[in-house]
């Protein structure tokens, strides 16, 4: 007999209940475009696979407040056919299209996404440019957790074996121009080499705020805040901008793994905060 | 709601329905081609990599190796066969042959598919739209040019039937 058992509850209520009961034994499964293949290569055994594909209280993208929310079971397709991602979040839309393949776009969901914690996961980057908080509940409560502070190591985060991500959110503006770049070794169905998503607001000549996300390009996805903070205040000259690559580089603490060396991640890092900043300023 | 090692699911496959009791793991590729014996979609990589084993779930084209079977449960698929009366699938089919694309014939199911996919949203897409549209699936014999030909033909071919549907 199969060592694993299925449930699939109707609301959240109810999933977080079973959560709650299984604990460490539960796996929740939504896009499955990640737990497939998990259990396949024998990564993922012998537990109870909670699908959540139903529960409705984790979908859909609306304005709530000042602010966009967007349920965790919203797909990567969904994020590149939504306006209010395209005009309020561009970064995240802008990952849609460089996110896996087409195909796997339509299963893969945001939530997944995050809670994978993979130090290359692409649609995490974005969230940490647009200074995304994560929400997510268990029976007792819920709680807002800013997306810098989401993930703890390659393939780990703060999230509890009795919660539940239900969705992200942002600051809605419009104000704001950004770029993502992702360094792959094919144009599709590439894990990153390096990845950076950037939100930068200027006032006149000089850059009010950047916020920078990195992928791949540490143990797990991240901000370059002395980055950011250097580039604030600042006119984007070209000296600036090499002086913003020589931080980078120092910031970044990527590894050395069968797709690119250390050093050529660190290498990576400094042009690839270049080309997103010609790119949003373009 | 029950957790369950035995799941019993009911799948509209091609317009005909299949029931069976299935393992929690079991993926819809399995279903098919273990239980319902729809074997025109291939089994390449089973990790989300090749794309052959794709197929329409609910209106949109997905690898059925990444779904569980049990999340298919009162869904329908469609598969290349199921889709061979549709006029768009036998002009790529035919548009295919005439053009070369292909070879050893592994990848095609998924192709069509995703071809077919593309087409029915977008009815003119340019050679890019086409390239990224069929990035997911992959091709080791004919190295993709006379794919992208064949769609593009049948693209061209239907621009006087060009309507605004979907985007682009």
């Amino acid at each position: 007999m199969s060592s694993f058992a299925y449930a699939v509850p109707e609301t959240k209520d109810e999933a977080l209940a079973l959560l709650n009961e299984l604990g460490s034994g539960a796996r929740v499964v939504a896009g499955c475009t990640n737990v497939l293949p998990g259990i396949r290569s024998k990564k993922i055994a012998a537990c109870t696979l909670v699908d959540i594909s139903k529960l409705a209280e984790l979908k859909g993208i609306e304005i709530r407040g000042e602010t966009v929310f967007i349920g965790s079971l919203t797909t990567i397709n969904e994020l590149l056919h939504s306006d209010l991602v395209a005009s309020h979040g561009q970064v995240l839309w802008q990952v849609g299209r460089c996110f896996a393949d087409p195909l796997t776009r339509n299963r893969a969901t945001i939530g997944g996404n995050l809670a994978n914690a993979s130090p290359a996961a692409d649609g995490v980057v974005p969230l940490l440019a647009l200074e995304a908080r994560v929400i997510v509940a268990s029976l007792a409560a819920e709680r807002e957790i800013p997306a810098a502070e989401f993930f703890t190591g390659p393939g780990r985060s703060v999230l509890q074996p009795n919660e539940l991500i239900v969705g992200v959110s942002f600051a809605t503006t419009t104000a704001m121009r950004s770029a993502f770049i992702k360094f792959g070794l094919r144009k599709a169905m590439a894990i990153s080499l390096a990845s950076l998503g950037l939100v930068v607001g200027m006032n006149g000549d000089l850059v009010e705020h950047a916020r920078v996300g990195l992928g791949a390009l540490g143990p797990t996805p991240a901000r370059a805040r002395q980055t950011e903070d250097y580039l604030t205040g600042k006119p984007l000259t070209p000296e600036v901008v090499a002086g913003a690559q020589e931080i980078i580089r120092t910031e970044v603490n990527p590894i050395s793994d069968v797709r690119a060396s250390r050093e050529y991640r660190v290498h990576l890092a400094g042009v690839l905060l270049k080309r997103a900043l010609e790119a949003a300023l373009a | 709601m029950e957790i369950q090692n035995g799941i019993t699911v009911t799948i509209r496959i091609n317009g005909q329905q299949f029931t069976d009791v299935i393992a929690p793991e079991e993926s819809l590729l399995e279903f098919l081609r273990t239980r319902a014996l729809v074997t025109d979609v291939k089994c390449g990589c089973n990790k989300g990599d090749c794309g052959t084993c794709t197929l329409i779930l609910e209106g949109q084209p997905v690898k059925s190796c990444l779904v569980l079977a049990a999340q298919a449960n009162h869904k329908e698929v469609w598969t290349v066969k199921g889709l061979g009366a549709d006029p768009l699938m036998q002009a790529l089919q035919e548009s295919f042959a005439a053009h070369g694309a292909i070879q050893c014939g592994f990848c095609t199911p998924g192709m069509l598919v995703a071809a077919r996919s593309l087409l029915s949203d977008c009815p003119q897409p340019d050679r890019a739209a086409i390239k990224e549209a069929l990035a997911g699936n992959l091709c080791r014999c004919t190295g993709y040019k006379k794919i992208v030909d064949a769609v593009a033909a049948v693209a061209a071919s239907q621009a006087s039937a060009r309507d605004s549907r979907g985007r682009c």
